[in-house]
């Protein structure tokens, strides 16, 4: 062996993860006779046992434990978003409740999503309308923006064109703001547990099935139970899921 | 008297993504220190390993089912994708990171300080060493830089490294050496010898 083959081997001698033995055993032969190689053998074995004893030294360095809770939280959140479906009808309630009365909570909230929808519906027509019956005084088709408040309108109209303005920019940030997120409150998941008592809290936003919001009471259309929703989960120290809440 | 069977990282995993809690915390803590260190070893920030390790334990979660067991070892796997993290990270923080190898003297250090034990004075002059050691992995090119922090720290096979960085064996042995001799040329910047006659680099009689 000479010495360019020698520098091939340096580092897997020194790292003893040289499979052949008899390569191995021909590299430290030539150490013998060549100084050279023997002190970059050296170099090489000091090297690595310097990363060694820092990689020693951080034998103990971990995730801190917000971490853990964390990711046990997020796996938990999966878990649930997998199995809630399926588990909600098993949980508890079919054994408690006999059939009909399942069937009657079943009918019910089928008229509460019904409800939920048409009033959703007008809500949401609503919206524009409201904004076309502040917007329509304004003097947007009159001739010039120093136009005085129309002449000949009643009362109302008559007193309203000042605070228009304010209104209209009023109105914009809600208009926003609805359509950013809209949230429900908080529902506690551990009944009777005062939040304010624990130390420190972590908001964690999480996709669940739609069925999710059947765990707290809030309707949900079974045809829809498997598409995802928004929620953010409060976490407590240990990471358990303390409460929930959702965001549309 | 039997020995208690451990589950393999194949077997742990597929609990784990059928809703086994137990699985997932015990695979997680099989392998949470080895991608946190990876991370830490990478960045020399703590804030991005935390990032790293939450990312890759969340795509497991997520993606598992994709991990084909006979293709690679989960350790290799997983050193992948916090690889890929992390230099997603550096990329993203490069702006904000304090470069150690810019860092004057007095400047805060990117990695926690140790505890001293019972030698003080020992304990003082070893953390120092290591520190300098860290301070130059961490101003290593990032190519050098992951492929010693796997073999050498994480003590990862050759093949296991390829895997995780997905090349040839042979590029994961020649950017090792290569690595190793800028290691050996900043430690001796730094006034760290690696070997006594260090001055000593290669030879090719």
């Amino acid at each position: 062996m000479n010495c360019h083959d020698f520098e091939k081997l340096a580092l897997a001698l020194a790292r003893n993860s040289l499979l052949d033995a008899t390569v191995r055993d021909r590299g430290l032969i030539h150490t013998e006779v060549c100084n050279r190689c023997a002190a970059r053998l050296a170099q090489e074995r000091a090297l690595l046992a310097r990363m060694r004893a820092v990689g020693a030294e951080m034998a103990g360095e971990e995730p801190p434990a917000r971490v853990d809770a964390l990711l046990l939280a997020a796996f938990r959140a999966q878990t649930a978003a997998t199995t809630s479906s399926t588990v909600i009808p098993a949980q508890g309630r079919a054994g408690r409740w006999s059939s009909w009365k399942l069937a009657a909570v079943a009918a019910g909230i089928l008229i509460l999503i019904s409800v939920m929808a048409i009033l959703w519906k007008s809500t949401s027509s609503r919206m524009p309308q409201r904004e076309e019956r502040v917007v329509a005084p304004t003097p947007v088709n009159t001739p010039g923006p120093q136009a005085e408040p129309p002449v000949g309108r009643d009362q109302v109209a008559d007193e309203r064109p000042k605070n228009l303005p304010k209104r209209v920019r009023r109105r914009a940030p809600v208009k926003s703001q609805d359509e950013a997120e809209v949230v429900t409150q908080f529902f506690l998941l551990r009944e009777g547990e005062d939040l304010t008592t624990l130390d420190s809290l972590q908001v964690v936003r999480v996709e669940l099935p739609g069925s999710a919001l059947g765990e707290v009471g809030l309707p949900f259309d079974p045809e829809t139970v498997n598409e995802p929703v928004k929620a953010d989960v409060v976490l407590g120290q240990d990471g358990m899921a303390r409460a929930i809440r959702f965001v549309r | 008297m039997t020995k208690p069977m451990v589950p393999s990282d194949a077997e742990l995993l597929r609990s784990m993504l059928a809703g086994d809690e137990q699985a997932f915390t015990a695979l997680y803590g099989r392998y949470k220190g080895l991608v946190y260190r990876f991370a830490l070893l990478m960045s020399g920030q703590a804030s991005i390993a935390e990032e790293v390790t939450q990312e890759v334990f969340l795509a497991l979660l997520h993606n598992g089912r994709r991990y084909d067991p006979e293709r690679a070892s989960l350790k290799a796997y997983l050193c992948g994708a916090a690889r890929n993290q992390v230099l997603l990270l550096i990329k993203k923080e490069r702006p904000y990171v304090q470069l150690v190898e810019e860092s004057d003297d007095g400047q805060e250090l990117p990695i926690a300080q140790l505890i001293s034990g019972d030698d003080p004075l020992g304990d003082c002059a070893r953390n120092e060493v290591n520190r300098l050691v860290r301070q130059a992995v961490l101003a290593l090119p990032a190519r050098y830089r992951e492929v010693i922090v796997l073999c050498d720290f994480q003590e990862l096979s050759y093949a296991e490294a390829a895997l995780a960085l997905d090349c040839p064996i042979g590029t994961v042995n020649s950017r090792l050496h290569r690595g190793h001799a800028l290691l050996s040329k900043k430690l001796r910047a730094a006034g760290l010898d690696s070997a006594p006659d260090a001055q000593v680099m290669r030879c090719f009689a």
